[in-house]
C-alpha cells in the first residue's frame, strides 16, 4: 500500500482517550457501539457526526450526549446531505476567515446498514460523485435494528428477520444475498474504503489513522454483531465477530489507489456453520431439520468469494 | 374490565408476558387485549406492556393510565424520584414486585401507596430456565394467579401457544410451563376486582407558540454528560478482576463496548461499576480467565 502507513501493534498503542462516554442506552454487548468507540479513540474529539436514524441515534438523547465532539441527527435518508451542508459551511467560514483552520472538523456520517444500503444510497452516490470530503461509518448489524430487526438489503441470505421469518413458503428466511456495499462504493472510485471489526482493534485503529489524513469520500463498513437481533448472549459479541472473520464470511479489506487488499486473511477457513449455529437468526437452518441446501449455498458463496483472490 | 400493566426492561420478556396473560384470559373465556410500549427495541431499556381483560368486548384503547394490577419485574425501575411504574397507582391498586424483600420493607423503601405482593422470581427463573431474568412465563403466571379468575390449565396452555409461536424448542417450552406452575402455586389469589375509576381533571389543550430553532431545538451544549446517567443497575452479573492473577494485557479494556474499563496509572484495568451494564464480554474475553462472574441478584447464587 501507499506511503500512508501507520503501525499500531498492541493494545497499549491505542489512544487512551475515550471520546465516547458511558451511560448510553444502547444494548449491553452492542458490537456496533464497540466499533464506534474504537474509531473515535483514533479520530478524537474534533469530529462532527451526522447521524441517520437508527440504534446509534440513542447515543445522544436530550439533554444528554456521550460525545465530546459534535452531533447532528437526521432521518435515514438524510445524513449525507447533512454532511455536505456541514462541510460546505466549515469550508466557507474558514475561507472567509470567520474560523481558524485549526478549528476545522472531520465530518463523519454514522449510519446503519438499512440507511446505507437502502434509502440513503441515492444521496450517498451523488456525494461520492462530487468527491465530498467526509468519512462514512456504516455499522452493519444486518437489519433495521432500532425498530425491531426488520429485513434490510444487507441482511444475509438464510437469516431470519422480523419481516423475513422462516416460513413453510420461505424456509430460508431472507432469500436474497447481502448487497455488496463495498463494491458499490468501489465502482465510484472513492478515496478509501475499509471493512473493520470490533474484534480487531489494532487493524481498525490503523485504518482510521490512515483515513483521517486523507481527503474525499472514505467508507468504513464495521461488522456489528448485535446480541438483540442476531440472538446470542451479549458476552459472545467478540466470539461471533471472530467467527465472522475465521469463516471468511466477513473479509477484512481495504481499497486504496485502485487496489483491493485483504488484511488478516484466515489461513484455513472454518466452516460457516460454526458461525451460523451460535445465532438464533439462523436457528431454522438446523432445527427441526437441517436445511442442507441453504447451508451448502452459504458455504459455496463464501468459497466463491475467496477463490477470486486465492 | 381489569387493567393490568407490567414493567420491566428490554430482554426480560415483558412483551411476551403480556401476550401470555392475554391468551390465558382468552382461553378462560374472557375478551382480552394486549400490547407493549417501548421507546426503542433495546435490551435494558424500560418496557411496559398492557393487558385488558373483560367478559365484555374490550373497546378501550391506548396505554393503561390507571391499572388495577401492577406487575413490576425489575425493581430498579422504582429507584427514581418520580418512578414511572407507579403512574396512576393508589391504595386500591394491587402491586406485585419481583423481590425477596418483605412487603412492609418494599412499601417503605419504595414509598408504595399499598402493601405489595412480593416474590423473588430470579432464583425460580434461574432454576427452571437457566436464565435469571427472563420473566415472560413467570410474570404472566403472577398476573393470572393474582387475578384469580384464570385457571392454571389455561395459563399453561397460553404459555405453550405463545412460546411455540416464538419458535422455542419443545424442551424450553416444557421448562417454562414448569416455571409458570411453580410461580402459580407459590402465590395466593387476591381475587382482583375492578377499581373505582378516578375521574381525572383535564387541563385545556396546550397552545404552542412558534419559536426560533435556536430556542426550541434540542441543542445540547455539554460534552460527554451522558456519563451522568448510570447504567450499572442493568447488571444481573458483575465482572470482578482478580488482580493477583491479572497480567495487564488489557484485552478487557479494548473489548468493552461501554468504555467502562479504564487503565490505571499502574497499568491495571479498572471496572467502572456505575456504568458497566454486565454484558460480561470482559470475563469471556480475558485470556487468563481472571475475571470472575459474580451474581448481583439478591439470592447471590
Ligand atoms: C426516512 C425514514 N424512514 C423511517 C424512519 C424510521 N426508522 C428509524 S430507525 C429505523 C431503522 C434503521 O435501520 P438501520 O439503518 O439498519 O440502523 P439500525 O437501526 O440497525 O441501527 C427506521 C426505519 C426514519 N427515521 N427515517
Ligand atoms: S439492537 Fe443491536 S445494533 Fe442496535 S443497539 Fe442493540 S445490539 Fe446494538
Amino acid at each position: 500500500m501507499s506511503a500512508i502507513t501507520s503501525n499500531y501493534k498492541k493494545i497499549k498503542d491505542l489512544n487512551p482517550h475515550e471520546s465516547l462516554s458511558a451511560g448510553t442506552s444502547l444494548c449491553a454487548g452492542c458490537g456496533g457501539l464497540e466499533g464506534l468507540r474504537l474509531a473515535l479513540k483514533e479520530l478524537g474529539d474534533d469530529v462532527i457526526i451526522c447521524n441517520a436514524a437508527g440504534c446509534m441515534t440513542l447515543l445522544s438523547v436530550y439533554p444528554f450526549t456521550p460525545l465530546r465532539g459534535s452531533w447532528l441527527y437526521t432521518t435515514m435518508g438524510g445524513p449525507v446531505p447533512a454532511a455536505q451542508g456541514v462541510r460546505d459551511a466549515l469550508d466557507i467560514r474558514i475561507q472567509q476567515g470567520d474560523m481558524p483552520e485549526s478549528e476545522n472538523l472531520q465530518v463523519m456520517v454514522l449510519a446503519g446498514d438499512g440507511s446505507s444500503n437502502d434509502m440513503g444510497m441515492g444521496p450517498t452516490s451523488s456525494a461520492i460523485h462530487r468527491k465530498l470530503d467526509f468519512i462514512y461509518f456504516c455499522y452493519d448489524n444486518e437489519a433495521y435494528g432500532n425498530t425491531g430487526f426488520q429485513l434490510s438489503a444487507a441482511s444475509p441470505f438464510g437469516g431470519a428477520t422480523q419481516t423475513a421469518p422462516s416460513t413453510g413458503l420461505h424456509p430460508a428466511g431472507a432469500e436474497l444475498p447481502k448487497k455488496d456495499l463495498f463494491e458499490i462504493w468501489r465502482a465510484q472510485n472513492p478515496t478509501y474504503i475499509a471493512t473493520v471489526s470490533p474484534r480487531e482493534p489494532i487493524d481498525l485503529a490503523n485504518k482510521f489513522a490512515k483515513a483521517k489524513l486523507m481527503k474525499g469520500p472514505r467508507l468504513f463498513i464495521c461488522l456489528s454483531p448485535c446480541p438483540t437481533g442476531w440472538g446470542f448472549d451479549p458476552k459472545e459479541t467478540h466470539l461471533i465477530a471472530k467467527l465472522a472473520r475465521d469463516t471468511g464470511i466477513f473479509p477484512l479489506k481495504e481499497f486504496f489507489e485502485g487496489k483491493v487488499m485483504h488484511n488478516k486473511v484466515p489461513r484455513k477457513r472454518v466452516p460457516v456453520e460454526r458461525y451460523l449455529e451460535r445465532q438464533k437468526r439462523f436457528q431454522h437452518l438446523f432445527i427441526p431439520v437441517r436445511q442442507e441446501e441453504t447451508l451448502a449455498q452459504i458455504q459455496s458463496r463464501v468459497d466463491a468469494y475467496w477463490s477470486q483472490y486465492e | 374490565m381489569l387493567r393490568i400493566r407490567m414493567h420491566g426492561r428490554g430482554g426480560q420478556g415483558i412483551k411476551t408476558a403480556g401476550q401470555i396473560l392475554g391468551s390465558a384470559a382468552f382461553l378462560a373465556g374472557f375478551q382480552a387485549q394486549d400490547f407493549p410500549l417501548y421507546g426503542a427495541e433495546r435490551r435494558g431499556a424500560p418496557v411496559t406492556s398492557f393487558t385488558r381483560v373483560s367478559p365484555e368486548p374490550v373497546l378501550e384503547r391506548g396505554p393503561i393510565g390507571i391499572p388495577d394490577l401492577l406487575l413490576i419485574a425489575d425493581a430498579t425501575l422504582l429507584e427514581s424520584v418520580r418512578p414511572v411504574p407507579l403512574n396512576g397507582a393508589d391504595e386500591s391498586t394491587t402491586i406485585f414486585i419481583n423481590s425477596s424483600l418483605a412487603p412492609e420493607t418494599l412499601q417503605q423503601y419504595y414509598q408504595l401507596p399499598s402493601l405489595p405482593v412480593g416474590l423473588n422470581l430470579i432464583p425460580l427463573c434461574r432454576h427452571y430456565l437457566k436464565k435469571a431474568n427472563l420473566y415472560s412465563s413467570a410474570l404472566a403466571s403472577v398476573g393470572a394467579r393474582l387475578m384469580g379468575s384464570i385457571d392454571m390449565g389455561f395459563l399453561l396452555e397460553a404459555v405453550e401457544i405463545e412460546l411455540e409461536q416464538q419458535g422455542l424448542a419443545e424442551k424450553q417450552i416444557e421448562h417454562n410451563k414448569e416455571l409458570a406452575q411453580k410461580v402459580f402455586e407459590s402465590l395466593t389469589s387476591v381475587n382482583l376486582q375492578e377499581r373505582e375509576r378516578t375521574v381525572i381533571k383535564a387541563g385545556s389543550l396546550a397552545l404552542l407558540e412558534p419559536r426560533l430553532a435556536a430556542d426550541s431545538a434540542p441543542i445540547i451544549l455539554a460534552a460527554g454528560n451522558m456519563a451522568l446517567r448510570k447504567t450499572g443497575n442493568w447488571r444481573v452479573d458483575r465482572p470482578e478482576i482478580d488482580y493477583k492473577r491479572c497480567n495487564q494485557c488489557l484485552i478487557c479494556y479494548a473489548r468493552c463496548p461501554e468504555g467502562a474499563i479504564s487503565v490505571q496509572e499502574s497499568g491495571s484495568p479498572e471496572i467502572d461499576y456505575e456504568h458497566c451494564k454486565g454484558c460480561m464480554i470482559c470475563a469471556e474475553e480475558c485470556p487468563g480467565n481472571v475475571i470472575q462472574t459474580v451474581s448481583e441478584t439478591e439470592d447471590g447464587s
